[in-house]
């Protein structure tokens, strides 16, 4: 495979010795500065404060199992207590895990080490080197399973297209731009602002810059004069849970966009990781957020007076609005 | 401020009950809208100015309905849980083919005719520019936003065809 230039939200948290680098999505586009974070504590604050996001909660998940079973010493695959206790340690984890956020399935990542684990003592295997060895080589197949996708991307975008996107797609959608443009494809990208956190214009605006995309911010109330004037011909977006029939969720705004894109018969492609442990997007708990959040910006109040504010994080996109998904599938045997 | 968190709870209690609000109404809109006594008043916050929530928001309270305040690209999660009773759209300008309003009322248009929820449109009570500026969207209550460099296209108002539009008052 052709290596591809790697945007610094395609794999924005890093593992070493102990000490996981999360990158603060955050400060960006203003510092690039990454959170050091060696506990679970740590790491269920960094995903509760949204300083890591999407792609990014995925790898501290995995990682967190990491670091904590790093701090576990001299366990030997005979010792069927102390390998109990190590198990023991591991659904520890995953719960506390799995109460960060609603939306994104962290229970259907922490169940696969859960199942490593009990596979390990079911085979008279050291627990803690055959689940550290199963998550480097998972992460390994989903890095390489990305990196093919992003050539995917690529391949879906034209010459001559002008596409839209909203909040933000961890990286993908940018590198597919850069081979794009190595392609010699002239693309033009939009993107959503995406309130209340600005993805859209922090993360997406940034990464499209620095992989040298031509790229044009757009208030989220834009997207529907976008489509009725054919500036755009085609809508990018990624997902942050799939469900079996198809049906996916991701950041707020995104149903909409799939609706004024079927009327103005605009295709919606969308970035998923298939998984069928949810039956449909009715099915999916979507978070609100604190109405704070949305009535203040960086502590500074927005509106004034008596009000409340609703902040859903997350719609659902029913499948019969996607053209086509652009899915990766990872097993958890690779 | 009403610090109440909205809950999934309250979701369910608010089927087919909430009234979106876009765009600057006239004063005697809010007159019109506290005589028909609204469940729930709903009010987009209308990027870049914000005024659509903010004007709102000032004559809703002289009126004593405490309205909800959500961010643009929420209103189809309203639409997708059935909780939308009806819409109104400021317009600046109208005839017997549509109306011009402020960007942001097609997605409410297109979102209402797909589930069949009925648009109303009021008189605006000002006249906006085609387009805004990039410094429009790049700073967000003082605070820039995107990184430098980065252009924007900022349209302000936008054609809704009265397909979409089941009275224009």
């Amino acid at each position: 495979m052709e290596k591809i230039k790697e945007s610094p939200l395609f794999w924005p948290v890093k593992y070493k010795a102990g000490v996981m680098e999360v990158l603060n999505e955050t400060l960006i586009p203003h510092k690039m500065h990454y959170v050091k974070v060696r506990s679970t504590k740590a790491a269920v604050g960094v995903i509760r404060e949204m300083k890591t996001r999407a792609f990014g909660q995925f790898l501290v998940v995995l990682y967190t199992f990491l670091l904590e079973l790093r701090k576990i010493k001299g366990v030997r695959a005979k010792d069927f207590k102390a390998q109990q206790k190590v198990l023991a340690r591991i659904k520890e984890v995953a719960s506390s895990l799995n109460k960060s956020r609603p939306t994104f399935p962290f229970s259907e990542v922490t169940g696969i080490v859960v199942r490593w684990a009990i596979m390990a003592i079911d085979a008279g295997l050291d627990i803690k080197s055959f689940v550290n060895q199963n998550i480097e080589g998972y992460l390994e197949s989903i890095r390489i399973k990305r990196l093919e996708r992003v050539g995917k991307i690529a391949e879906l975008i034209s010459d001559g297209d002008s596409i839209l996107t909203h909040c933000n797609v961890s990286g993908e959608l940018a590198m597919a731009a850069s081979i794009c443009k190595k392609q010699k494809k002239d693309v033009h990208f939009f993107v959503t602002e995406t309130r209340p956190y600005f993805q859209g214009a922090k993360l997406t605006c940034w990464e499209m810059k620095k992989m040298g995309a031509e790229v044009t911010l757009v208030a989220d109330n834009a997207i529907a004069t976008l489509m009725a004037d054919k500036t755009v011909n085609k809508v990018i977006v990624g997902s942050d849970r799939s469900c079996a029939n198809g049906d996916f969720a991701n950041k707020i705004g995104t149903y909409q966009i799939a609706v004024v894109a079927k009327y103005f018969n605009v295709p919606f492609y969308v970035l998923t990781q298939p998984s069928d442990k949810i039956r449909t997007g009715k099915d999916i708990p979507i978070e609100i957020r604190k109405q704070d959040e949305l009535l203040k910006y960086q502590g500074k109040k927005v509106f004034r007076g008596r009000v409340n504010a609703f902040y859903p994080g997350f719609d659902v996109v029913p499948h019969h609005l996607i053209t086509r998904p652009v899915p990766i599938r990872v097993t958890e045997n690779e | 401020m009403n610090k109440k968190k909205i809950t999934n709870e309250d979701l369910k209690a608010m089927r087919q009950s909430i009234t979106i609000l876009y765009g600057v109404f006239k004063k005697t809109f809010y007159d019109i809208l506290k005589k028909s006594s609204p469940k729930e008043v709903f009010l987009l916050e209308g990027r870049p100015s914000l005024d659509s929530a903010k004007v709102s928001l000032r004559e809703l309270l002289k009126r004593k309905i405490t309205p909800t305040i959500i961010s643009d690209n929420m209103a189809g999660f309203l639409f997708y849980k059935g909780m939308v009773k009806e819409v109104y759209l400021a317009y600046q300008e109208a005839d017997r083919k549509g109306a011009v309003c402020d960007c942001g009322a097609l997605i409410l248009a297109i979102l209402s005719k797909d589930h069949n929820i009925p648009v109303k449109c009021f008189a605006s009570e000002r006249k906006t520019k085609f387009l805004g500026t990039t410094k429009d969207i790049v700073y967000f209550n003082g605070i820039k936003v995107a990184p430098k460099g980065v252009p924007a296209y900022v349209p302000l108002i936008e054609w809704v065809s009265k397909n979409y539009i089941a009275e224009i008052n």
